[in-house]
């Protein structure tokens, strides 16, 4: 019994350690962030899209960020024309931050 | 008191911890039709890794269409995993997802157990009067 007891405490003490870094919440959180920051109206922008980096100019996802912000900021028909996946990102990303938050809730009452 | 090791000696790190959480509380025979239920029909790991590295080849968000979230999946797919960055970012935290959508699953097993517990053993119990008519 006293063995399990300390194998019990060994695995929460892991557990904890994992739980302290919500990774994908951190990230949707930046992201949401980021994209508030943008400037959808300048030509030039900087990009973090690693194929830009890479020199191709075309990708399926271009213009998600700054649809985004021309839907945060009430501009839906150039939100649209940008991307067409921009508002219903908003929506989904918004869920998954609901999800994740529940998640980190009924994980760290458990055990 | 179950042990975790000797029902489901796959698990590892948190989901070890959690799952031997749960199996506390049960008697072997329980802790043996938890592990049957849960063994089918959890998610490897490996497999969302695996999915989400078919990312950098045009298919991305397949390990969100299998962890069941529909959209997150559909925005993947459609914009080459968030032109990367997404997929990215999932290959780090591919075992907190597959962790994320186990213990949702036990949960489940466990409330199907807790409903479907009476049924089973009253079936079992008639099984065995019958066997000891015949």
């Amino acid at each position: 019994m006293a063995s399990f007891s300390y194998f019990d405490f060994q695995m929460k003490s892991k557990v904890n350690h994992f739980r302290r870094f919500p990774t994908e919440l951190l990230f949707w959180c930046l992201a949401i962030v980021a994209i508030l920051m943008i400037d959808p109206h300048s030509q030039t922008h900087f990009s973090i899209c690693p194929l830009d980096i890479l020199g191709i100019d075309w990708c399926p996802g271009c213009g998600l960020g700054r649809s985004m912000k021309l839907f945060a900021t009430g501009e839906f028909l150039a939100s649209f024309e940008m991307h067409p996946l921009g508002g219903i990102a908003w929506l989904i990303i918004a869920f998954r931050i609901s999800e994740l938050v529940k998640l980190l809730k009924t994980t760290s009452n458990y055990g | 008191m179950a042990n975790v090791l000797k029902h489901l000696p796959e698990l590892e790190g948190m989901e070890l911890g959690y799952i031997q959480g749960i199996l506390k509380n049960m008697d072997d025979e329980q802790a043996n039709l938890f592990a049957q239920v849960y063994r089918a029909r959890r998610k490897d790991s490996q497999m969302v890794l695996i999915l989400a590295l078919l990312g950098f080849f045009g298919f991305a968000g397949l390990h969100r269409f299998i962890l069941g979230q529909i959209g997150l999946g559909i925005l993947y797919f459609f914009t080459v995993g968030l032109c990367f960055i997404g997929t990215i970012v999932d290959l780090v935290n591919y075992k907190s997802l597959a962790y994320e959508y186990n213990i949702k699953v036990a949960h489940e097993t466990l409330s199907v157990m807790s409903n479907g517990m009476g049924q089973t053993f009253s079936q079992e119990k008639e099984q065995n009067d019958k066997n000891d008519e015949a």
